[in-house]
């Protein structure tokens, strides 16, 4: 690639194929973005409102964040699909906990790729309470939605309130 | 000869994540992010100069990326398709940059374990070549970096850039020379 006496070029090659140092956050910063993206790329237009966090960077840099999006169906259907995203490099196992599936970790455990795990789980227009159970102990919350008032066993849970005609 | 481009690579994985994206699956587009941030990241940083500029430009660019990845025609090569969008969008970035004074960017890590001699001396020649790269055309650095720095083949900088492998290879040969006698002159100060 190089002549033999371009050293000084070499040196600046070498110098410049040095790891540079990226905010970890940025990649939470895309998944915000594209999240509260208007157009998804393959469902219909969704019919719920997405909220926007603005503290999801911040979160990221703790290891948690979710995202919630409607990803199919029309106002005409009982259920429509939501994904959940929970940026946790950490974790070994994350699962999605909640009314919509009697708490059980085992009905809605997250497939990861690169820290990043999510699930897909249906909801009908309702009020949710839910949470992650993280590496099979730890209760986590969606630090921007709203905690659920009736958290009876003092774990920390998130209600989401999925539109419709129940809401 | 150049060793195989990490862009030109087919990446079987690349195409199943695509293809997940495309079937409504967000979680897969953040794996995508995270195997391909770092080395954009790199070639981001060094053709803008400044870091938040270069953080700004690869999140524009995977966003950027993901609102058209219909567009993506072979998603084995969804590096190469999202490098070709960073090489734009760092070229509008750099335009606005180039209306302000430069920063450059020292890597921290790149100094954990070095005496502090050995970290004077490294501080000093990463400047160093930092203040020469930016005294090159934005034509001839983009040139530079994807050729010697990112190891592209000039047939893939065509794809990339859109001039022709003469003017490709014209930029480089001027981009060495003027490195040469940035760094030369440096030597002398």
């Amino acid at each position: 690639m190089f002549d033999r006496d371009d050293d000084i070029v070499e040196r600046v090659v070498r110098q410049l194929r040095q790891p540079v140092s990226i905010d970890p956050a940025l990649d939470a910063r895309v998944m915000e973005e594209i999240a509260s993206d208007a157009a998804p790329l393959a469902a219909p237009r969704p019919w719920f409102r997405l909220r926007r966090w603005p503290w999801l960077a911040a979160a990221a840099a703790l290891g948690a964040v979710l995202i919630a999006r409607p990803w199919s169906g029309g106002s005409d259907s009982a259920a429509n699909a939501f994904q959940f995203v929970l940026v946790a490099p950490q974790a070994s196992s994350v699962s999605l906990v909640g009314d919509f599936n009697d708490w059980d970790p085992a009905r809605s455990p997250m497939q990861t790729a690169q820290g990043i795990w999510a699930t897909t789980v249906p909801l009908a227009p309702g009020r949710y309470r839910y949470a992650f159970l993280v590496n099979g102990v730890e209760w986590r919350a969606d630090p921007g939605a709203p905690r659920a008032r009736d958290d009876e066993f003092g774990t920390p849970n998130s209600v989401i309130t999925v539109g419709g005609t129940g809401s | 000869m150049s060793q195989p481009l990490g862009i030109d690579r087919v990446e079987g994985s690349d195409a199943e994540l695509v293809r997940r994206v495309r079937t409504g699956d967000i979680g897969a587009y953040g794996a995508l992010v995270a195997r391909y941030r770092d080395r954009l990241g790199r070639y981001a940083v060094h053709m803008l100069g400044d870091r938040e500029d270069a953080e700004e430009a690869l999140q524009d660019s995977f966003v950027r990326a993901y609102r058209s990845l219909e567009r993506c025609d072979d998603p084995a090569r969804f590096g190469a398709w999202l490098y070709g969008i960073l090489v734009n969008r760092c070229r509008t970035s750099g335009a606005r940059a180039a209306r302000r004074r430069r920063m450059f960017v020292r890597d921290a890590d790149a100094m954990n374990g070095a005496t502090h001699a050995d970290q004077a001396d490294r501080v000093e020649w990463s400047d160093t070549v930092n203040r020469a790269l930016a005294r090159l055309a934005p034509e001839y650095r983009e040139a530079f970096l994807l050729k010697h720095v990112e190891d592209l083949e000039y047939e893939e900088m065509v794809r990339l850039t859109g001039a022709g492998v003469s003017a490709l290879k014209m930029r480089v040969k001027r981009a060495r020379e003027q490195l040469q006698k940035f760094l030369r002159e440096a030597e002398h100060v």
